[in-house]
């Protein structure tokens, strides 16, 4: 699935973010940027130990900050690091939408064209998969309608049931 | 726990999301247990600690039955001080809860059935669980296992590559090791009879098993797969509580099955993935299963009874003892499948005591393994696990849960026991008897030419390449079926004029050949094959064939 946001592509699709080739995608990170399991173990096993070290030098992150490093040997160029809310914290709404905001600048800053999102915060953070595909479609959609260098924005989906919930929102952009 | 007025918000959000849990089977558990202690004995942590009240069944359902009373229930809001109802308010009454949870009870259910009541502690356990994780308090090992599970798409966070890398390695093992380049591991094969999920605890530690189960599927002649996604049939939802984790798992499983259309989802020997996926999965992801599901250890059974798989049982004499996993025996009732194939394949099988739906927990349930925190009260706890080993004087103990050989292995060790793990799927490769491979020797000495395929569809395309005078058809071929084979071959009238010889060593088959409305094969023959029968009838065959043209 695919729409025009001004010049930028946003794609709706199924698959393995930490496999796209692309310029970047990013991760829901913990406040210490370990990469921990998950997502983690994927950009550990295929992007090399490159990565763990460069996270080592940049310390620690608060609620809704991003960073943006290196992907080593992955497909992928970079990785944008977002820590998100998790686990029911209060004004989870609110401070997801900041993340992603900040996670779209920070990948701008660093010059990346093509970005990809998973479903953030959802599954093991607990972020209900309907909140977040409201709330990552529409702040995607009111970004890409500023100024912004963004060639292609993908939307990773892990499953059938993600795809599915995140469908119907898509489909309003 | 404490009572201070400035709940936390974690706390407020787990009382929240009690009031969304509460089913009819939870609110009958919470409020019918009379406190009779008839649970307590039936404990293996009471066992191990029999002067820690805190270990008790009963107690430990307390906890969750406090903050019921307190929050949902009336005779809470009438009279508290009677009916014992508190709340949790800070941090550290939840990790209090933690504790308890998940680090005192395996959900193994053994209280629930020596409950007179009919109280599930296993299940609001579980609820109690749910709640934690829902606010983020977990064991560092569940969060890891069920991260991975979430976003891996399997508890061990094993990377699609490597998973069909090992399939891939086993499949070349096969071969070399039975120098038969057949033997397959077919992957995302549409249209089969069996589609198999495993523990990835295979893909990452025990891939044997994985071949022990491919070579059964090739010599029965099995038309099966194995899923490139949703392969992994476990689910960490059982053990952490979360509805939401087990239904995303289960739904990959059976959108997998139905992508590829198979007809049976065949799970490998996994106690808590069985229960999952066949028993609870259904539920949690709202889904029409409309596929057959069943354990390994059916299918197994059912290729043995039925002869499509032979068997030679003294080739297992050592003394083997059958440990019940709690989620395959006492929770979906598989007692008598696995001791009738134990009993078929091994000489010397000794019954362990208590056993079936009374057996004692290998300790390692409920996510236990994953727990490290929680290692030395687990280890505690199998006292009486090793007791119960220990008294069979086998020397293997079998059992049909990846998770319960990571227990048993573990108390093993830890109370030098000399005995080894296996499971079932182990012992019937070990058993089976391989059929005798067509040795075509004798046919090129006497001047004819021999063409091999290696499975139905290759021998097909042979036929109406290279144009034989005969065709020799195993009904044990791989892949398709040898009846569809020999229907296709009969129909096509390209190949009008080309003999057929059926060899197989189940003539039992034979009416799938016969009663097939085409021309009869010109030859049959019983395995085993000597050089001298396959002669004889090819020429035989052949000479028919002249005097008739």
């Amino acid at each position: 699935m695919e729409k025009k946001i001004n010049h930028t592509t946003v794609t709706l699709k199924k698959g393995d973010i930490a496999d796209l080739e692309i310029d970047a995608f990013v991760f829901y990170a913990r406040h210490d940027l370990a990469l921990g399991s998950g997502f983690g173990t994927a950009i550990a096993g295929r992007g090399g130990p490159a990565i763990k070290k460069e996270l080592e030098k940049l310390g620690t992150l608060g609620t809704c900050d991003s960073v943006v490093t290196a992907a080593g040997d992955m497909k992928a160029k970079h990785i944008v690091h977002a820590v998100g809310p998790r686990f029911q914290e209060q004004d989870t709404e609110a401070k997801l939408k900041k993340t992603i905001e900040n996670s779209l600048k920070k990948a701008e800053e660093a010059g990346i064209k093509r970005l990809a999102f998973p479903a953030m915060g959802t599954g093991f953070y607990g972020v209900p998969l309907d909140t977040c595909a409201r709330i990552l479609v529409d702040t995607i959609k009111v970004y890409l309608m500023g100024s912004t260098q963004l060639e292609e924005v993908t939307l990773c989906l892990n499953d059938a049931r993600e795809y599915k919930a995140f469908e119907a929102k898509f489909s309003t952009l | 726990m404490n009572s201070s007025l400035e709940r936390s918000w974690k706390a407020h959000k787990l009382i929240e999301r009690l009031g969304q849990k509460l089913n009819r089977q939870v609110v009958g558990s919470l409020v019918a247990c009379v406190h009779c202690g008839m649970c307590t004995e039936s404990c293996h942590y009471v066992l191990a600690n029999p002067d820690d009240p805190t270990f008790a069944p009963a107690y430990k359902g307390d906890q969750l039955r406090k903050i019921f009373k307190r929050h949902y229930d009336w005779t809470g809001s009438v009279f508290p001080w009677w009916v014992k109802a508190a709340t949790v308010d800070s941090e550290k009454d939840l990790e209090d809860l933690k504790d308890i949870a998940f680090g005192k009870c395996t959900n193994c259910r053994r209280c629930t059935f020596n409950c007179p009541m009919g109280v599930d502690l296993a299940a609001f356990n579980r609820v109690t669980r749910g709640l934690l994780t829902y606010v983020g308090v977990m064991p560092d090992g569940v969060s890891v296992v069920s991260k991975d599970q979430w976003e891996i798409g399997n508890q061990m966070g094993v990377l699609k590559e490597d998973y069909l890398d090992t399939l891939e390695w086993m499949q070349e093992e096969l071969q070399s090791e039975l120098d038969d380049p057949t033997m397959t591991i077919p992957i995302d094969k549409p249209d089969c009879e069996v589609i198999y999920t495993i523990n990835p605890r295979e893909a990452k530690y025990d891939p044997r098993s994985i071949a022990d189960a491919a070579k059964i599927f090739n010599v029965v002649g099995e038309k099966w797969t194995m899923p490139s996604e949703g392969w992994d049939m476990t689910n960490f939802g059982l053990f952490s509580g979360d509805d939401e984790l087990g239904g995303a798992v289960a739904r990959r499983v059976y959108d997998k099955v139905q992508e590829l259309r198979a007809k049976r989802l065949v799970m490998s020997e996994c106690g808590h993935g069985y229960r999952s996926t066949r028993c609870e999965g259904p539920n949690w992801a709202k889904y029409d299963v409309p596929f057959t599901m069943e354990s390994s250890v059916v299918t197994m059974l059912d290729y043995v009874t039925s002869g499509r798989l032979k068997v030679d049982k003294t080739r297992n004499s050592i003394p083997v003892t059958y440990h019940d996993s709690c989620n395959f025996a006492r929770s979906c009732g598989m007692t008598e499948e696995p001791r009738e194939l134990l009993r078929l394949v091994c000489t010397d099988f000794r019954e362990m005591y208590p056993n079936r739906a009374d057996n004692y927990c290998c300790t390692g349930g409920g996510g236990a393994m994953s727990m490290s925190e929680y290692t030395p009260r687990r280890l505690k706890s199998a006292k009486v696990k090793a007791d119960q080993l220990a008294a069979t004087g086998a020397k293997i103990v079998v059992t049909s849960c990846h998770n319960c050989v990571d227990g048993l292995n573990d108390l093993i060790r830890h109370y030098k026991l000399d005995m080894k793990v296996t499971q079932l799927v182990n012992l019937v490769a070990t058993a089976m008897i391989m059929p005798e491979k067509v040795k075509p020797v004798a046919v090129p000495a006497n001047g004819a030419t021999v063409l091999s395929a290696t499975n139905g569809d290759e021998a097909f395309a042979l036929a109406k390449s290279e144009k034989p005078h005969l065709l020799t058809l195993d009904l044990a071929m791989p892949g398709k079926s040898a009846s569809e084979v020999f229907e296709e071959l009969r129909r096509d009238p390209a190949l009008a004029g080309l003999k057929i010889c059926i060899i197989t060593g189940r003539p039992e088959l034979r009416k799938t050949i016969y009663d097939r409305a085409v021309q009869p094969p010109e030859g049959y023959l019983d395995k085993p094959l000597t050089e001298q029968s396959l002669l004889t009838n090819v020429k035989k065959v052949l000479e028919v064939a002249h005097h008739q043209s």
